[in-house]
């Protein structure tokens, strides 16, 4: 049976996050801060629905491009066409899903390597074709001049605080529903997708036209928030770094890309006075994470508790108890980050 | 006629994986199609359920063609399968396996699914009962919290029947169910397999096992892409062709 969303284990966790969300504003009362805190909202959005087109199997590597059209459009309709900012967003998102769709059928032909090696390109040319639109997209130098929305970096941030949660909200419902399931399905094995009568190519665009919309509106936001947009805001490096937050966090849990969002935005705050050097320390994360916890960040409980049940079964063993359950668990563990 | 192929032909490059195969199968049949490693029994299936794309010839299925059809389609139309090598959704566990593949039978389309509408609930219970009713057809009610990929050879193929049958065909196709199995597993998978006949289902059988033509109505033996020889398990049995195929031909001791 289904659980109604309020009984789902991550409620719980879910609940205290948007209370620490909420709250947050009244400790930190910096400017500077906020800006950093309202990025961290919109990359939530951007490297959750990442994540979620990977479910069904597709890594894109033009994820940053997608938030660049929903930021363009957004800025190109606000300060060209005057359009208000609740239109702006829906062009922004809309727009991005619409592209995500056009591009999502034929690359749904494509799978593994080879998909994310025609991403790379869509997201090359993207980014191309914003920086040479000349006078509409203010081509290489950026667009300025779009609108801003709110007065005041607080009423953003909890503006955002409520983009952000609502659309995690939303990506959590679909992954964790029948349609989840069936995305999770093809990405295991599309041929015994296919027999049982899940249409693969339906299915992937779905994934992709869902995730492309809430990484359009993310990047309207981005774009009502800055008031400036530079095209190199969206390249492949933009993109990396996104897949990064993910990938540190753990691609194989909902809160992989928050965690990993989260801790990769605040490293280079907290490691300010080294400058321009302060993504070596992300990288020595990444290092660290790589050879230590496969599963990424959010492996860390689970790691905690082995260690312990180690050290228990250890104690066992001098006591004359056989070791085999943890055995067999370790083995698990080790299969499951394979995946 | 249920299942036809006419003259079917399927080129690897030059080589001929099946070669102007016409064969059929009637409703309500249990089928065996056996033949020597490489005879092109395996490709037979993947040409019928879209896998493969044949280089000539058609499909039939019930008076429709399903030459050019996608697997998914051909799913749709009531053909359900196994596969020799077994993949399967290996990080879900058994039950989740077979409760996924009630993705056709009854369909909830994305808007109710997201919306939890009253029909994808009382939908969700439906496929819940049975898939539990399934899994006690093939033997698995012991293990429907196990991952996939953690149960033993023969348990898988066992589950890939299972998935099968929850997409509810009319047709079952099933490649080398007893592969890997122990002799306790082939008899109690012998008795599944015959009783599905009696829920309606017809089965086409690919076995290297030949405790299978007991169970079966008809065998077709084919051996490189070509048959050459059909009839009761009988009857093929005392074919000369099929004992030269399988022993090597020459003098007789």
């Amino acid at each position: 049976m289904k659980r109604r969303l309020g009984q789902h284990p991550d409620a719980a966790l879910g609940a205290v996050l948007v209370a620490i969300g909420l709250a947050l504003p009244l400790i930190v009362t910096s400017r500077h801060w906020h800006t950093t805190l309202i990025n961290i909202l919109l990359f939530l959005i951007v490297s959750v629905s990442l994540r979620f087109i990977y479910l069904s199997g597709q890594l894109s590597f033009a994820h940053g491009a997608f938030m660049g059209i929903g930021a363009y459009l957004a800025g190109m309709g606000s300060k060209w066409l005057h359009l208000p900012a609740a239109a702006t967003f829906v062009l922004g998102a809309v727009g991005a899903m619409v592209l995500g769709i056009i591009t999502g059928y034929p690359f749904s032909r494509l799978r593994a390597l080879y998909y994310g090696m025609a991403t790379v390109f869509l997201g090359l040319g993207i980014v191309l074709f914003i920086s040479t639109g000349g006078v509409w997209t203010g081509g290489a130098t950026g667009l300025s001049g779009i609108a801003g929305v709110f007065h005041g970096a607080t009423r953003y941030y909890y503006f955002f605080l409520g983009l952000t949660t609502v659309s995690l909200l939303i990506m959590h419902r679909l992954e964790f529903s029948r349609i989840g399931t069936n995305f999770k399905a093809i990405a295991q094995s599309h041929l015994v997708a296919g027999s049982i009568g899940i249409n693969e190519r339906q299915c992937r665009i779905v994934a992709v036209a869902i995730g492309c919309f809430f990484a359009g509106l993310a990047g309207a936001g981005y774009a009502h928030y800055n008031q400036i947009l530079s095209p190199k805001s969206f390249d492949l490096t933009a993109t990396l770094w996104i897949l990064m937050y993910v990938l540190i966090g753990g691609i194989g849990s909902f809160w992989g890309p928050i965690v990993g969002t989260i801790i990769l935005l605040l490293i280079p705050e907290f490691f300010r006075k080294l400058g321009i050097y302060s993504p070596y320390v992300s990288g020595a994360v990444l290092l660290l994470v790589v050879y230590l916890l496969p599963q990424g960040l959010v492996g860390i409980p689970s790691l905690i508790r082995r260690l312990l049940a180690a050290r228990e079964s250890e104690a066992l063993v001098i006591a004359g108890v056989p070791e085999a359950p943890l055995a067999a668990e370790t083995v698990t563990d080790g299969k499951e980050s394979d995946q | 006629m249920l299942l036809q192929t006419v003259g079917l032909c399927k080129r690897f490059g030059g080589l001929p994986a099946i070669n102007e195969l016409n064969m059929h199968v009637h409703k309500d049949e249990i089928v065996g199609l056996i033949g020597p490693n490489g005879a092109g029994k395996s490709t037979l299936f993947n040409l019928v359920t879209g896998v493969l794309m044949p280089t000539s010839g058609k499909i039939y299925y019930d008076g429709v063609d399903i030459t050019k059809k996608s697997p998914y389609a051909v799913a749709k139309l009531g053909i359900g399968r196994t596969f020799q090598l077994n993949p399967l959704f290996g990080d879900f566990t058994v039950l989740e396996n077979v409760k996924t593949s009630f993705y056709l039978h009854p369909h909830t389309s994305m808007i109710e699914i997201f919306f939890s509408t009253r029909r994808h609930r009382r939908n969700e219970a439906f496929i819940h009962e049975q898939a539990l009713e399934i899994l006690e057809v093939v033997g698995l009610q012991d293990v429907p919290n196990e991952l996939a990929k953690n149960l033993p050879h023969g348990y898988q193929k066992m589950l890939g029947v299972a998935r099968a049958l929850a997409t509810q065909p009319s047709m079952l196709l099933l490649d080398e169910p007893l592969g890997g199995m122990n002799p306790g597993e082939i008899d109690f998978s012998l008795k599944a397999i015959a009783s599905m006949r009696a829920q309606g289902k017809t089965v086409l059988i690919v076995e290297h096992n030949m405790q299978v033509l007991d169970i079966c109505d008809r065998v077709v033996v084919i051996s490189f892409g070509e048959q050459i020889s059909e009839g009761t398990p009988a009857e093929v049995r005392a074919d000369k062709n099929v004992i030269a195929t399988y022993l090597g031909g020459g003098k007789r001791c």
